[in-house]
């Protein structure tokens, strides 16, 4: 029965964790830019989350380590280092994009400009990390988090023409806007694709204290859950597709991608998608946050919990304390969260070989895993999307930045 | 590997700054976001501090687009017309913005109409620029 309930828990836990401002934005502005045409990279980056939130479960199931731990003992602290500094770099701009997409769902609500709520949303944030539990992070914040569903709701409202949507599924080249069309693939990848969410996965696994028996149900979780985050992607999407490119709106402001379910759902539509925003952006805040606590106090060997009083752990709370204050200072100043979370998201593809490389080595290694190493199968998905998605970052971010 | 390398090939030959075209579009985009809002007022499905507020950002981008457009028109278009149909969106925007705040739904709806009407010109002057290039 415990571990059905953790089963549930668990797939909440991967619904709320993939969606979040990063998704909604890429989401939005490629179907209000280019219709269906860019679903395949949702697909192909949740095909890879798949397997990629399957393998780290595995990984701490099998060898009761963390990604971080094992990166750490197998590569040694330089190649730790290393990875330690380009994933950090991007979880934490990451991290400022979800605490201005919170400051910018209540800006819509009150209007009350985000630089104000800055400090407030982080106080917040910095306060459930530490008061509360691992459990009310992972399964509070994605409870409510499965607000998201609406866009779900609304994309069926609007009645999508599916043979269209299913052409979306397929990989095309477009006439014009390339650049930009090649740069939404690499900011809709590097959204799916977000390496934090295997980190904080694996470590959610120890501390939830997953063994062997869990391997079966890590399985499902993956599948279900990804399946359905990369589902709630498409539909953000789809609406934007039907309800904003006919309006010729392309999202460059959260003001602008407040419209998305207005068509659909005109009583609530402005209100669903401020929540739903402020609940996922919420969420992915504090596994963000969490995350970079888990990493430094994982790869310096110092002790770590959320479940553990600060006291208990004072460097890792001290870490999570840093990082939620250093993230508010951008938007005190009034950075765009937009721009910061459509660059973050580029940034996250450009680095993603950096994590994603060592750990399939270690899926790869008999030593830690013996016959629970990975198959043909999920080394070429994963090598293949990876290389993909870090070629198009190379060459798109650039462009992007050169064409304003 | 050789189908990537001809894709960044293609992405490389159309390293560019924005064009009349995508100028055009981003125009279009702010009046298009504009009317959505308005007509979402209209139908009570917006508050109105945000209406106001996406209001007001829609007139200063379509002030600082236009600036940057009207710099360098493009030679097919009249640059004339498009300046006087950008100055009378961005008032209609502007006085949309009033009404709101007045909460003056009848005269808001025939402004709301102006605006369109600037839409569809606009639009007629993006496929123009769109043709020419």
């Amino acid at each position: 029965m415990k571990k059905i309930l953790q089963l549930s828990l668990g797939i909440v836990t991967a619904v709320g964790g993939f969606l979040e401002i990063g998704s909604v934005t890429t989401a939005a502005q490629a179907g209000a830019q280019f219709g269906y045409k860019l679903l395949w990279p949702v697909l192909l980056g949740t095909l890879c989350l798949i397997f990629l939130v399957e393998m780290s479960g595995r990984l701490a199931t099998v060898t009761r380590h963390t990604v971080v731990d094992a990166i750490r003992e197998r590569f040694g602290f330089p190649f730790f280092f290393f990875v330690l500094l380009g994933t950090v770099l991007v979880a934490f701009m990451v991290l400022v994009a979800e605490l201005g997409g919170i400051g910018f769902a209540l800006e819509i609500l009150t209007g009350i400009r985000f630089p104000w709520w800055a400090f407030p949303v982080s106080f917040v944030v910095w306060l459930l990390m530490w008061k509360g539990t691992f459990g009310l992070i992972e399964n509070g914040a994605s409870l409510l988090g499965l607000l998201t569903v609406s866009f779900v709701v609304a994309a069926l409202r609007l009645h999508p023409n599916w043979t269209s949507t299913a052409s979306g599924l397929l990989p095309t080249i477009p006439d014009s806007d390339k650049t930009r069309y090649w740069f939404l693939v690499v900011s809709i990848l590097g959204a799916s694709i977000s390496p934090y969410l295997m980190f904080f996965y694996s470590s959610g696994a120890i501390e939830d204290k997953w063994d062997r028996s869990y391997l079966p149900i890590n399985r499902f979780i993956a599948a279900l859950g990804m399946t359905f985050g990369g589902f709630l992607s498409m539909a953000v999407l789809v609406v934007a597709a039907l309800a904003l490119k006919p309006n010729g709106i392309q999202v460059e402001t959260f003001q602008q991608a407040a419209l998305l379910m207005t068509t659909a759902l005109p009583k609530w539509g402005f209100y669903l998608f401020a929540l739903s925003m402020f609940f996922a952006c919420f969420g992915a805040a504090l596994e963000i946050s969490l995350t970079i606590a888990y990493f430094f106090s994982q790869g310096f060997g110092w002790n770590w919990s959320e479940d553990l009083k600060p006291s208990s752990n004072s460097r890792f709370a001290f870490v999570y304390t840093l990082i939620i204050g250093l993230a508010a200072v951008p938007l005190i100043f009034g950075v765009d969260p937009i721009k910061v979370t459509v660059m973050s998201m580029a940034l996250t593809s450009a680095t993603l070989p950096l994590a994603i490389v060592p750990f399939l080595f270690l899926m790869n290694d008999p030593i830690y895993l013996g016959k629970d190493r990975n198959g043909w199968i999920s080394n070429t998905v994963v090598g293949v999307v990876i290389l993909i998605s870090f070629v198009l970052a190379l060459v798109s971010i650039p462009l992007e930045i050169m064409g304003g | 590997m050789k189908r990537l390398l001809v894709t960044a090939m293609i992405v490389l030959v159309s390293c560019k700054p924005p064009t009349p075209a995508e100028q055009m579009d981003a125009i279009l985009s702010w009046v298009g976001s504009a009317v959505m809002l308005g007509s979402g007022w209209l139908r009570h499905t917006t508050p109105d501090s945000y209406t106001t507020q996406t209001l007001s950002l829609s007139r200063d981008h379509l002030l600082q687009i236009g600036a940057e457009l009207l710099k360098s028109p493009p030679a097919t278009i009249d640059s004339a017309g498009l300046d006087s149909t950008l100055t009378r969106s961005r008032s209609h925007i502007a006085r949309m913005a009033q009404l709101v705040e007045a909460r003056n739904s009848p005269a808001f709806r025939q402004v709301l109409d102006s605006l369109q009407l600037d839409q569809k010109a606009l639009k007629q002057i993006a496929d123009k620029v769109e043709a020419s290039q």
